[in-house]
């Protein structure tokens, strides 16, 4: 009776609202409810899951009222954000334009203004889509997953924050407070790539490149891939074959067969067969690349325009 | 010739109901509230043919809601459109059904103090269904092995029998088409197959009934014919039709969807008969997207021509995909070879039309009812032929176009007229001198990642179902016209503006004709028991059809005031003359030439009252003698990344013929999304189903049905638009339409530019990246 069910626009299921004001309070309730209960960050996931009855929570967080889950900072080892911090402050963060271009370059993709107003990057995380924006350029960044349950801290790195598609390393009393992001290295020249069949869409393929050249020869590539396999992932075995290796046609080439290589079919792909996200993450990979190189040349990148 | 000398028709005015739609304070069907309002929900199938073996609403009624299944509807056998006459109608719908076809297809509906609480009560029907075999695509649905969806239908009051699941048929055949193709140097042959699609119209449907004390109802609902929505409840419920008070209320756009009364009009009747207080029920997205769609068309067609380019003979053979319901298929299938033998001239032709059932969403019209499919396939194979040719298609095309003159089939075979003004030649070659048409590259020349190519289509669409003898579609409108004291005037009218600014044309088409300014006109918010029969608003008719009785009603009120201010001034009428004064917002009537002898129109109504001479008024109902074509050219430049298969919009000029322009801007305004409905039809919408369950992959805007965003299209500065100079001698004012044939073309041109770019050639819409990649690699491959 699905197509009963089905809307986006009635929750006709009842469920209690609770609003902490601070970590402590959040955890305390996720530990209380456990698998009843469900964060609330800017709910444009949740609410569209509970919408459509995927999940039917007893119990809602609401932690958009915790003041050191939202903001930026700036400390020695890296960009700290909080977790209910909205896309449309990291789109409006010059220090985010400027120390994680990468990072605003996927933000600015995502969704339209009114759901960057309401959307955080803890909810774009936790809500562990293998095509997640945000995911990709932070994988690439080597950020790690600040998170807090009535055990206390804890804090890994993201690549083990991603578990399966909708899954994360969170136990049920546990949530995310913060991603840390290190700063990029010195002269690196990023950059994010999406494939939507849209503007409005969500990712088909996504893809985030960081790059360092040591005069022309790749000193330190990471690439990560979203929207390919069960989780966002970083493909290392492409990182190392560039290291030490000069970006020729040849070497792009490779690269990218390297990375289309990672392309797991997952039975429910809908949007696009395997082979499609294997030629278009080969694209993607010989894009970034290109264009990250051009960044730290300096040259301006126009892609597609006349 | 252009019109000349006209003060307000060319120039662009603001839309009268603009300031209420961009402030949100435009009331639409779902705004409407009353005390004591219930709201509703249905109960669809989960299954795409299933029979209700046992269902059980009595949990549904211990929540306290109020339950009508489909056992206790009235047995009436309808169809939901009431454009045809009977000749031409095949009904095979019911209000609820015990035997749903496809997933969706309501059982039952609810109603309850908050959709919420609907929304449970809906949850607690127990249903238990016997699972059928259901079909999916019209070419395994015909094989005779297949379970019936329709065993019998009504047609003409009397039963008939549906055989292997096709719902109608047409045949026409004219000439010799054997011995042309013989004669023809190149023949062409290809298959054809469009997508299915959804109207996306901003407004779901929605419908609100109050049940009223003298056994009647008032309903205001999402539709393009508040009549047609009368006699249909009538008909469904037998409430006199005097006691059935349909409201015009602003419609979120429809196009083509409301034609028909959408299936939440009828529900929400018979969950407030038997509730005795108002209902509400309002389709969300999700439901709308299972309500209606277009129709799905696979085509074998097959042209000849000879070396000199002259088309010798044409055959086409069409299998429409109409869902589980007839709304329009007989209509369509008329149209749709009208469509065809208008494009270009077919001295010996043969046309059979199937129209097939399966167990999807019904489908109906939807912006060019048939006319954008055939267009694309038509445009494409012209391309194709032209290049086989070795002649220009610019040249080939305007070399065969059905121009003026000529007759044109319109709207079906029973709809003919002869074409009395055009702009084929003048839009195609200003069109093509805009684009650089000369300069475009040849077809998979091109070497690189991104390729870029033109395409040009052509088209065109009626404007109205009128004809100089009755034919099967009705079509005729009413107006009034009175002027109020002051020296405005109230304007009333049944026809619906769908959101194109039908209705302030109509304004502007008054205040030209009597001479006064624009903003002396008011449109009135009428409803079926105030205002003459429309038919709807639809086939590009309302400035056309909906404008003449505009002008006439506008012609016998001027006639009226002159009288009156004849004997006022005394002067002879046909001495006497209109003009508007912008300061006191009103028409002043004068003698030409000598001073001092003028009266506002104000100054007239007003002592026509204190010497009882009665309201200045008049009434009109007026059909139209044609339907003549609105002609437009679309030239496309696209880009195609040969690496991931999009594709990208470049530049676009687009011309069109649409007699006089009544308002600049707002013509402008259909072609753009003309072009964005077009384009996303060619590279992106389809409505697939899964084998599976039987239901839509795709079930709404965040599950996947995805449109274009501005980001996606053209920017203004490289998008050209411009009109011909063209008058249509039976259009009001040298009127014709704009609606449908600023979408026709597109996809046509679209298609062709994506040849001109990568040099391959698509049969199947929509030409999406994963298609077209495909198709690079399969090249490459082999
Ligand atoms: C129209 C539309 C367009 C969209 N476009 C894009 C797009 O282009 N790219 C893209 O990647 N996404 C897109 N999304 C998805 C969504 O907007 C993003 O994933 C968004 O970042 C989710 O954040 P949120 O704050 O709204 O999350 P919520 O919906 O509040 O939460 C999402 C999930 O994460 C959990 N959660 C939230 N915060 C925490 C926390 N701190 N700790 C533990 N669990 C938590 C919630 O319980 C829930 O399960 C779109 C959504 C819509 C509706």
């Amino acid at each position: 009776m699905y197509i009963n069910k089905l809307n986006t626009h009635i929750i006709p299921f009842k469920f209690e609202y609770h609003a902490p004001k601070s970590v402590e309070e959040a955890v305390e309730l996720l530990s209380r409810y456990g698998e009843e209960a469900s964060i609330l960050a800017g709910g444009t996931d949740l609410l569209v899951k509970m919408k459509q009855r995927v999940i039917e929570p007893k119990h809602i967080i609401d932690i958009k009222r915790i003041k050191d889950l939202t903001g930026i900072r700036e400390e020695e080892d890296g960009i700290h954000i909080g977790a209910a911090t909205k896309l449309r402050t990291l789109e409006r963060s010059k220090l985010i334009e400027e120390k994680l271009p990468v990072l605003h370059e996927a933000v600015i993709t995502m969704g339209s203004v009114q759901i960057r107003n309401m959307a955080t990057i803890g909810g774009n995380l936790c809500n562990a889509s293998p095509s997640a924006d945000a995911a990709t350029p932070l994988l690439a960044l080597n950020a790690e997953a600040k998170i807090v349950g009535s055990e206390g801290e804890r804090i890994i790195p993201l690549e083990e924050f991603f578990i399966g598609p909708g899954k994360t390393a969170l136990k049920p009393d546990e949530m995310l407070a913060e991603v840390i992001s290190p700063y990029l290295p010195e002269n690196a020249g990023t950059s994010f790539m999406k494939i939507g069949w849209t503007d409005f869409d969500i990712a088909t393929v996504n893809l985030a490149v960081i790059l360092k050249l040591e005069g022309e020869v790749v000193d330190e590539c990471r690439i990560a891939l979203g929207g390919c396999a069960p989780t966002p992932i970083r493909v290392h075995k492409a990182e190392e074959f560039l290291r030490g290796k000069k970006l020729t046609d040849e070497v792009l080439e490779e690269a990218a067969n390297i990375v289309s290589g990672h392309v797991r079919p997952r039975a429910r792909w809908r949007r696009a067969p395997p082979e499609y996200r294997r030629a278009v993450s080969r694209a993607l990979t010989i894009d970034a690349l290109t264009i990250a190189r051009k960044r730290i040349e300096g040259l301006e990148v126009n892609r597609g325009e006349d | 010739m252009m019109a000349q000398g006209f003060r307000l028709i060319g120039e662009s005015t603001p839309r009268m109901d603009g300031i209420a739609k961009v402030t949100g304070q435009e009331v639409y069907s779902s705004d409407i509230h009353f005390p004591n309002m219930l709201h509703a929900r249905v109960l669809k199938s989960p299954y795409p043919h299933a029979r209700v073996k046992r269902i059980d609403v009595s949990e549904a009624e211990k929540l306290g809601a109020i339950v009508v299944t489909y056992r206790e509807v009235p047995d009436v056998v309808y169809c939901p459109r009431l454009v045809s006459t009977p000749e031409a109608t095949y009904k095979d719908w019911r209000v609820l059904t015990g035997r749903p076809l496809y997933v969706g297809d309501p059982i039952a509906a609810v109603a309850a103090e908050s959709e919420e609480m609907a929304q449970r009560a809906l949850e607690a029907i127990d249903v238990e269904f016997e699972v059928l075999e259901p079909s999916f695509d019209p070419l395994d649905s015909m094989r005779p092995e297949k379970t019936s969806i329709h065993e019998r239908i009504m047609y003409m009051g009397k039963e008939i029998k549906i055989e292997n699941n096709i719902a109608c048929t047409m045949e026409i055949e004219q000439g010799d088409v054997e011995k042309g193709f013989s004669e023809a140097d190149v023949v062409l042959e290809r298959e054809y197959r469009t997508n299915r699609r959804y109207h996306c119209q901003l407004e779901p449907k929605t419908a609100v009934v109050r049940p009223e004390p003298d056994g009647g109802v008032t309903i205001w609902t999402t539709t393009q014919s508040i009549h047609n929505t009368r006699l249909l409840i009538h008909e469904i419920f037998g409430i006199p039709a005097g006691k059935i008070n349909v409201v015009k209320t602003a419609l979120g756009g429809a196009f083509g969807s409301s034609i028909q009364t959408n299936i939440v009009v009828p529900i929400a009747v018979a969950l407030a008969l038997k509730a005795h207080k108002p209902v509400r029920l309002a389709y969300t997205r999700e439901e709308d997207l299972h309500e209606h769609c277009s129709y799905q068309m696979i085509f074998n067609l097959k042209l000849g021509a000879k070396r000199d380019g002259k088309l010798t003979a044409g055959s086409l053979e069409a299998i429409l995909d109409i869902g589980a319901h007839q709304i329009q298929a007989y209509p369509l299938l008329g149209c749709l070879v009208g469509w065809w033998v208008s494009l270009y001239k077919l001295p010996n032709l043969r046309y059979v039309g199937k129209a097939v059932y399966t167990n999807k969403v019904p489908s109906c019209a939807m912006r060019g009812f048939g006319n954008p499919q055939i267009t694309w396939a038509v445009e494409s194979m012209m391309d194709e032929l032209a290049e086989e040719l070795g002649i220009d298609p610019v040249e080939f095309k305007l070399l065969n176009h059905v121009g003026l003159g000529d007759l044109f089939w319109g709207q079906g075979p029973t709809v003919k007229s002869i074409i009395k003004s055009s702009g084929v030649e003048e839009i195609v070659r200003r069109g093509a001198k805009l684009i650089g048409w000369d300069k475009r590259p040849k077809p998979g020349e091109q070497r690189g990642r991104y390729r870029r190519g033109i395409g040009f289509g052509r088209g065109f669409h009626t404007s109205s179902a009128g004809g100089p003898v009755p034919g099967t579609a009705v079509d005729y409108t009413g107006a009034m016209l009175k002027v109020n004291e002051d020296g405005s005037f109230d304007y009333i009218t049944a026809l619906m503006d769908c959101g194109g600014g039908t209705l302030t044309a109509h304004a502007k088409i008054i205040a030209e004709e009597i001479g006064v300014p624009l903003e002396c006109i008011n449109i009135v918010r009428s409803d079926t028991q105030t205002t003459l029969y429309d038919v709807c608003t639809h086939a590009s008719r309302g400035v056309y059809a909906g404008g003449m009785a505009a002008l006439q009603v506008a012609r016998e009120v001027k006639r009226k005031l002159l009288e009156l201010a004849a004997r006022v001034l005394d002067a002879y009428p046909h001495a006497l003359k209109i003009r508007p004064d912008e300061e006191r917002s009103q028409g002043v009537i004068y003698v030409e030439g000598v001073e001092g002898r003028e009266i506002t129109i104000g100054e007239l109504a007003s002592m026509a009252r204190h010497k009882n001479w009665g309201t200045i008024a008049a009434v009109a109902s007026v059909r139209q003698g044609s339907c003549p074509p609105h002609f437009t050219a679309y030239f496309v430049e696209v880009e195609v990344d040969t690496e991931t298969g999009k594709v990208r919009p470049i530049r676009v000029v687009a011309g069109a013929d649409v007699g006089s322009v009544i308002n600049p801007k707002l013509a402008e305004g259909q072609i753009h999304g003309g072009f964005a409905m077009g384009w996303s039809m060619a590279i992106l919408e389809d409505t697939p189903y899964d084998p599976e369950n039987g239901d839509l992959m795709n079930r709404g805007f965040i599950n996947n049905y995805k449109l274009p965003t501005p980001a996606d299209l053209v920017p203004p500065d490289r998008f050209t638009v411009f009109f011909a100079n063209t008058y249509e001698p039976t259009g009001p004012l040298g009127a014709k339409g704009i609606g449908e044939g600023a979408l026709n073309p597109v996809a046509g041109a679209v298609a062709n530019a994506i040849y001109n770019a990568i040099g391959i050639r698509f049969y199947e819409l929509p030409i999406t990246p994963i298609k077209i990649l495909k198709a690079l690699r399969e090249r490459e491959g082999g």
